[in-house]
């Protein structure tokens, strides 16, 4: 007990740091203003109180996306092999890049003059809406009038993890929060005993930009990714260890939250109430977790669906448990999986058969997902993204010079696809376009920061509005940039 | 004389935008002068002649200083040169007289001027004639020749032989058919009209440009051409709208009207399609992002079928705050309770968390009838005899229901929501009579029946019947274990290909 008391003061004593010196003399000056000019500085006080998890925030106008499963190909799947259907190109296979669309460009790993690359897969369109897909999307294709492509996407980054750091959180460099979190700050989230984001990977690694692109930056933390595991323990250590009943790990937490909120009132850290929420949270999900990420009561012709393998963790599993956290109201379901970045090194990392490799482990789950969404329900206002951080070059990569063993495309900013489908995008559409070759859009150009006021607005944000005051001035997801695609919305 | 070191430095243009604050001095100053001058000749007022002489001297200053600005002003060019003309004459006239009139009353050079006393009324009245002329030829060349009279009522407008004054100038007017609508006349030219030709227009001609006639329009300005025909991206009409504001370049200037995203778009489509004289919107090929556009600009009901299906029935309905008692009662229960929007008090309630919920219960959402919209009773313990209570939800919007023992019995309490557009039935025990049932619903937009007792038969029937109502029966198993297969040969093939 006197060793607890100790700590006690010791973690006191460590609190009392430099900065609460000078906010305590500046109460002292009062008269100098030292301690508001202290206060701007996201020092903890009395305004950052919005950490409490579901307080009642409120979307600007009626959403027509209530939930959001985003998915993410990390690694940047090729357009020209997917959906940008470019017959021009065809013709161009092996011969050498125009001029001028080296003129004045950086290429993260092509140098001189690269042979152009022809799409490898065969294009045919279907649906009424008469949508351009390839083979290497057999499943999708049967969904083809539910989708919205936005074809003439472009970004800033060329190297991953800045790319994706801007898809998912508006600024290439660490410290913003993700789309999600700020999809779990402004509207809370709708089911008491799950986390309002979630995120779960497939593909073998993590996304090149870590665990920042679902992070929340500098809103309370209690925003970020909360990330699942899709084998064993969904979540670690969240089960209660051998010997331990419910009623003493309650009482566990509720001590350890009685004396959290005694140093709250003390120091008025808001990231003391989200620990306080966290560990409340956490107990809730000891009983939901388990429940909602068990896939083995799904009937076996839902697993077969989504291609789902027994006691394997995969992106068809993810897509499954995507759609059952979904059902449960999670608000932002985030999937990621590793392994599109075709640059024709390897067998695995290329757009011949690597690529068709991974679209044969993904494609089936996504189309089962927007399937099965549909018919209980829920696309309705369930919005669906998929797409990678970039796009790929119509150019064969070339590195240092060298022919490549396998057919490969290097990083691509200035186009890819993107689509979208439910949760009130238009279906059945197609949105801009990219010149014959597919190198650059040439109408009705989308932004990264554009894609990302609109899935805000389909969630019921002007993104021009929606902001959190950090360091003296209010940020936004889309920072000073960012227009809603109308055409997109239906 | 060179100016040009000291128009390219921007000196000449600064200290020239000063001309329509100074201009004010000379005309407060030598009206008042007149007033005195007048007011003292009928032995209204006691004023000696030193005060008007006074005033009369800084009027001349101040007129003296409005010329210089002025000249200075008129180097950054762009104004009609026979109105400028005048105005400058005029402006130095008034400086001019104003002296005149000064000098002759002055203590110490007036006494030389022979038959000094003789010019002072007649100067002083041409000092003051000229300074009302001057300042309504300034005012036609900042504002354009029509700003004064533009807006004059009935009767003096037909009097004095004007056209009947149209309503709100520079708004489109409605078009009735616009697939007939001329492109320029109808659609550019009144966007042109309210962004554009307030400065590029017959009496003033910003940079050399005048775009209140399709000839002069494509002619374009000091600059050449202002488009290329064809690629929108490349003219300089377009690109300088699409500069930042603050951008010494965009167009319309900061702080004038801008042109809205809407605008642009429509301008663009229009140079795409070759900016054509005289093309009707039918001869012309229409990009997506343009349809809705188009459909906006039409008068009546044609438009308004495009928009209907992003609206729902509680868009704008207006009901006062929930009770916050009752709201506390469910969340005590187990219930979320969220505001659907910042812009009114509708209620979004779930039991997502409360699968205990019972018919009971509903008794809880009573006092909250009015407000609540989006309702969530899946999965709970809702039977029949709850669902009938929610016959009082007038505007209730979406209802799940889904795994639920509710039946076709239950269903008819909903009969009559007006408001209603989306029932969630799935995994229910419903049959096709209650499918038809909850078909009356009068504005029902979707219905889920996947795993109920609903046939395929008696959905393919009331798809006939009601081929608006998205009716969404799944996929059966067969059906589904057919999806699973088809790519199966296809990833075969591929793989034998590759490998």
């Amino acid at each position: 007990m006197e060793k607890l008391l100790r700590e006690l003061e010791y973690r006191r004593v460590e609190e009392q740091t430099r900065r609460h010196f000078l906010k305590n003399m500046g109460f002292g000056l009062g008269a100098l203003g030292l301690g508001s000019l202290l206060g701007g500085c996201n020092e903890p006080n009395a305004t950052n109180h919005s950490a409490q998890e579901g307080a009642q925030k409120v979307p600007h106008f009626r959403p027509t996306a209530k939930r959001v499963i985003y998915i993410h190909m990390a690694g940047a799947p090729s357009q020209l092999e997917l959906f940008d259907y470019k017959p021009e190109l065809v013709k161009y296979d092996g011969v050498d890049c125009p001029a001028e669309f080296l003129e004045g460009k950086k290429f993260a790993f092509i140098q001189g003059v690269p042979k152009m690359l022809g799409p490898q897969g065969r294009f045919q369109q279907y649906g009424q809406s008469g949508a351009w897909m390839s083979d290497y999307v057999p499943y999708l294709q049967e969904v083809a009038d539910e989708l919205c492509f936005i074809k003439s996407m472009h970004t800033d980054q060329f190297n991953h993890a800045p790319a994706q750091l801007l898809m998912h959180t508006g600024g290439a460099r660490l410290g913003r929060p993700s789309l999600g979190s700020w999809a779990a700050y402004g509207l809370g989230s709708e089911n008491n005993n799950l986390p309002g984001f979630i995120v779960l990977t497939s593909g073998g690694k993590q996304p090149d930009a870590g665990k920042s692109i679902w992070g929340s930056g500098f809103l309370p933390s209690v925003y970020q990714g909360v990330q699942c595991r899709t084998g064993g323990d969904p979540v670690l250590y969240v089960s209660d260890p051998n010997g331990i009943s419910r009623d003493l790990r309650k009482n566990t937490i509720e001590a350890i939250n009685d004396i959290n909120r005694q140093t709250y009132e003390q120091v008025q850290d808001p990231e003391i109430l989200t620990r306080i929420s966290q560990y409340e949270m956490a107990f809730r999900m000891q009983m939901s977790v388990p429940e909602v990420m068990d896939v083995s009561k799904e009937p076996q012709y839902i697993r077969d669906m989504y291609g789902v393998k027994a006691g394997e963790g995969s992106f068809a599993m993810n897509c499954l448990l995507a759609r059952k956290l979904i059902e449960n109201d999670v608000r932002f379901v985030q999937l990621f999986d590793w392994g599109w970045d075709g640059h024709g090194t390897s067998a695995a990392d290329n757009v011949g058969g690597g690529l068709h490799e991974k679209c044969r482990q993904t494609d089936q789950p996504v189309a089962a997902l927007l399937q099965d969404l549909k018919m209980r329900g829920l696309l309705e206002d369930t919005l669906v993204v998929w797409g990678g951080e970039f796009g790929r070059t119509p150019m064969q990569e070339n590195r240092n010079g060298l022919v490549m063993p396998y057919m490969g495309r290097d990083h691509h900013l200035d186009a890819f696809t993107v689509w979208m489908a439910g949760g009130g995008v238009k279906p059945g559409y197609s949105h801009g376009e990219t010149d014959e070759l597919g190198y650059y859009g040439v109408k009705d150009r989308v932004h990264v920061h554009d894609l990302q006021a609109t899935i805000l607005h389909l969630m019921g944000f002007d993104h021009e509005k929606f902001t959190y005051p950090f360091q003296g001035r209010n940020f936004r997801l889309t920072d000073t940039e960012g227009k809603v695609i109308k055409p997109v919305i239906a | 004389m060179d100016f040009s070191f000291f128009v390219d430095s921007g000196w000449a243009t600064f200290l020239g935008r000063f001309h329509p604050i100074l201009v004010h001095l000379p005309i407060g100053f030598l009206m008042i002068a007149a007033l005195l001058e007048i007011s003292r000749r009928l032995g209204r007022i006691e004023v000696s002649e030193a005060t008007i002489s006074f005033v009369l001297f800084w009027g001349a200053v101040g007129a003296t200083l409005s010329c210089m600005a002025g000249f200075l002003l008129s180097l950054s060019g762009g104004y009609d040169a026979d109105l400028l003309s005048d105005h400058q004459w005029q402006g130095i006239g008034v400086a001019a007289f104003a002296w005149i009139a000064w000098l002759v009353k002055s203590d110490w050079i007036g006494e030389k001027i022979p038959f000094g006393p003789l010019f002072y009324l007649p100067a002083f009245g041409l000092a003051t004639l000229l300074t009302l002329t001057a300042g309504h030829h300034g005012g036609s060349l900042t504002h354009g020749g029509d700003y004064l009279t533009q807006y004059t009522p009935e009767p003096f407008r037909a009097l004095a032989g004007m056209p009947p004054l149209q309503q709100k100038t520079g708004v489109a007017k409605p078009i009735a058919n616009v697939q007939q609508a001329v492109v320029y006349a109808d659609i550019v030219q009144p966007i042109l009209e309210a962004r554009c030709t307030q400065c590029h227009n017959s009496s003033k001609q910003k940079g050399d440009l005048r775009m209140d006639e399709y000839a002069l329009l494509m002619k374009g300005g000091e600059n050449g051409q202002i488009m290329v025909v064809g690629k929108s991206a490349e003219s300089d009409m377009i690109k300088r709208c699409l500069l930042p504001e603050n951008d010494d370049n965009h167009m319309p200037p900061k702080g004038k009207p801008q042109l809205t995203p809407d605008q642009i778009t429509l301008l663009s489509w229009w140079i795409d399609q070759g900016a054509p004289a005289d093309k009707k919107v039918a001869e012309l090929t229409v990009s997506e992002p343009v349809k809705p556009l188009l459909a906006a600009l039409q008068d009546g009901s044609a438009s308004l079928k495009e928009a209907e299906s992003s609206l729902s029935a509680i868009d704008g309905l207006e009901v006062k705050a929930g009770n916050e008692e009752a709201i506390r009662k469910l969340t005590e229960a187990g219930l979320i309770v969220r505001s659907l929007s910042a812009n009114n008090h509708l209620l979004e309630v779930s039991a997502v968390n409360a699968s205990g919920f019972d018919d009971k219960q509903m008794a809880l959402l009573l006092p909250l009838s009015e407000q609540i919209t989006w309702l969530k009773l899946g999965r709970t313990a809702l039977t029949d005899a709850g669902l009938q209570q929610l016959s009082k939800f007038k505007n209730l919007n979406k209802l799940h229901l889904e795994y639920t023992a509710i039946t076709d019995a239950g269903l008819s309490g909903l009969k009559g929501l007006p408001r209603l557009e989306y029932m969630n039935l799935v995994g229910t025990n419903i049959t096709d009579e209650g499918l038809k049932v909850a078909l009356t619903v009068k504005n029902l937009r979707s219905v889920y029946v996947w795993q109920t007792k609903v046939s395929e038969e008696g959905v393919k029937a009331q798809r006939k019947a009601f081929p608006k109502i998205n009716i969404n029966n799944g996929m059966t198993e067969a059906s589904i274990a057919a999806f699973a297969k088809a790519g199966d040969s296809l990833y075969s093939e591929l793989s034998t290909k590759t490998n």
